[in-house]
């Protein structure tokens, strides 16, 4: 245990130190989209990770929080850390909706999959026709920028602490999560949900409890992904973007809270570092999700920790 | 009015035994390897395309380029299934993603090969047929009627003949279905490769009504797998009515209800049928 605190410690200050000789402006940028994509992928571990339900309804989240938060700016002038935290309850609200609806009825697998799927169609459907609110297909450019402690985070390098301490604060929730008695109720529904329930485990109020917290992150990550990146556009809620976010989780490793982080590194610097066009990379992902689901089924980390296991047990 | 509704009513039930084929090439796919193929989509959008090469670059005509084209389809099926799906029988999340991963390399490959600017076949079979004063091309007819026809005759087969059969026990219990002489492996690519032939075919046929574009396949596999799940997974001749149902919803759905939300008609039918007769329409039957 004192070895992993000491590497964790190294780790954040070679992260937080990294700007001070790191000045190429594209590395900063790929590692802030690397971290809001994190917090996406580490939140929806902990819905399909930790608690076994496949849901689609991820980018629905990020994306409704995404809009949502710059509505609430222009229509009640609200400042935006307001905004952000009325995008999470709106985002919450859903959230309870659909995960009661789908919860209620018992869907499991696939069919939680399909239906949470159609919801965040419907979501992105409204989005992309909305127009007089949301602009349609064209989206909106988004010129405001959030004030923190009376600093305008404007630029690569307070966005790269603004995103880094996000990221940080997720994991360390999603941490304190997994490792109490909520976290072991988590397992005990991914094993069977049908013992759990026998066990006296309130499978649903667990199954909603982890939907609604995955779901509350990713719409913070929506928030601060959108003024990062200063345009809104439906393809936020797209399928792609939940696919996506599957793929960063099972490249990086479903069964620990940190190993996602690591999957959405590869996969939002991957395609930035080599300069290939969009068709090109797109081939290049595809085959690395391919290619991850084939040969490591256990995502990077499980891979590292059953050699590690195999080097140790030798 | 009348007219109108009629109308919809035809051209959704001709879209619908498209989402049809489709979703029997799902269904059959998830009874026997318990894995829901996402890629039978680019299979389409691949049998549409080697339907406008041999007919517009190799100058067969249409009739003969359509069995090449579910030939092509069907061999292209064959590489993924020994290459890729075979890794992942019965897991239901990785055979989601190995075949995300397929459309992302295939719909990708397409552009690169193909571009984005539409193709379009040279009108295969022109003139109309016009009932009730409504106006029906020949070929929309032809395509509905081959449809039609391929599925029911896959119906036939699989109530009727010995492989059916073994398919039915197999999907019951693999193991007693091993025991008794049925080759496991053998069937379940045999039933992977006639899935993405049926894609090729309802790919080839879509060619000659509309243009091509490499992400066509995309929206039609969604329709096919709700249309699947609507009718009930594993009821094969659920996934024709289930297509067709699906159609209609859409095309008369879009006569009252503003057309931008076409797409959604079909995802809240889907959602009320998973809530309240989850088992599908036409749960238990063959």
């Amino acid at each position: 245990m004192k070895s992993q605190q000491a590497g964790l410690f190294i780790v954040s200050i070679f992260l937080l130190a990294l700007p001070l000789w790191v000045k190429s402006d594209v590395v900063l940028t790929i590692l802030v989209f690397s971290w809001l994509q994190g917090m996406l992928a580490v939140s929806f571990n902990l819905i399909f990770g930790f608690t076994g339900q496949l849901s689609m309804f991820h980018a629905a989240a990020f994306g409704v929080a995404a809009y949502a938060t710059h509505l609430f700016m222009q229509h009640l002038g609200v400042g935006y850390w307001t905004a952000v935290v009325l995008a999470a309850l709106l985002v919450s609200v859903l959230s309870i909706i659909v995960g009661t609806i789908c919860f209620r009825f018992r869907l499991k697998e696939f069919y939680f999959a399909v239906v949470t799927l159609a919801f965040s169609e419907m979501a992105r459907l409204t989005v992309l026709n909305w127009n007089d609110v949301t602009n349609g297909s064209l989206g909106i450019n988004l010129q405001e920028k959030p004030w923190l402690l009376g600093f305008k985070v404007d630029g690569t390098v307070p966005w790269y602490y603004l995103s880094l301490f996000a990221l940080a604060a997720t994991l360390l929730v999603c941490w304190r999560v997994v490792h109490s008695w909520m976290g072991r109720c988590f397992s005990a529904i991914r094993l069977n949900d049908e013992l759990g329930d026998t066990l006296g485990i309130n499978v649903f109020r667990y199954k909603l409890a982890a939907f609604v917290a995955g779901n509350v992150i990713a719409a913070i990550a929506g928030s601060l992904y959108a003024f990062y990146l200063g345009s809104l556009e439906p393809g936020f809620l797209s399928i792609d973007q939940s696919l996506g976010i599957v793929a960063m989780v099972l490249l990086g490793g479903r069964s620990s809270v940190f190993a996602p982080v690591a999957g959405a590194l590869l996969l939002t610097a991957l395609p930035h570092l080599i300069h290939f066009s969009a068709e090109v990379r797109s081939i290049v992902y595809g085959s690395i999700l391919i290619l991850t689901i084939l040969v490591l089924p256990q995502g990077i980390y499980g891979s590292i920790a059953a050699l590690l296991r195999k080097r140790h047990a030798a | 009015m009348g007219q109108l509704l009629l109308g919809q009513l035809l051209n959704g039930a001709i879209l619908g035994t498209l989402y049809g084929i489709i979703a029997l090439g799902v269904t059959l796919t998830f009874g026997i390897t318990g894995i829901v193929n996402f890629a039978l989509g680019v299979f389409m959008m691949l049998g549409a395309y080697a339907a406008w090469y041999f007919t517009d670059v190799a100058g067969l005509p249409y009739p003969l380029a359509v069995p090449c084209a579910v030939a092509v389809t069907a061999l292209a099926g064959l590489i993924a299934d020994q290459g890729l799906f075979r890794f992942t029988r019965n897991n239901l999340v990785n055979g989601l993603l190995v075949s995300i991963g397929m459309i992302a390399v295939l719909e990708a490959s397409a552009l690169l090969i193909w571009t984005s600017t539409p193709k379009e076949l040279h009108r295969v079979l022109p003139g109309v047929f016009v009932i009730f004063g409504f106006v029906l091309p020949k070929m929309k007819l032809l395509v509905f009627g081959l449809l039609l026809a391929v599925i029911i005759a896959t119906y036939m087969a699989l109530t009727r003949t010995w492989i059916g059969r073994a398919a039915y026990a197999y999907a019951q219990n693999p193991e007693a279905a091993q025991l008794m002489g049925v080759r496991t492996s053998r069937l379940q690519t045999g039933v992977v490769v006639y899935s993405t032939a049926l894609a090729g075919l309802g790919g080839a046929l879509y060619a000659s009504l509309y243009s091509l574009e490499p992400t066509l396949g995309s929206l039609f596999v969604l329709k096919a797998v709700e249309a699947a799940i609507l009718a009930g997974i594993g009821s094969v001749i659920g996934s024709l009515f289930g297509g067709i149902i699906l159609g209609v919803t859409e095309g008369v759905g879009s006569i009252y209800l503003p057309l931008a939300f076409r797409d959604a008609y079909g995802l809240v039918f889907l959602v009320a049928i998973l809530l309240f007769k989850p088992a599908g329409l036409f749960a238990g039957r063959r």
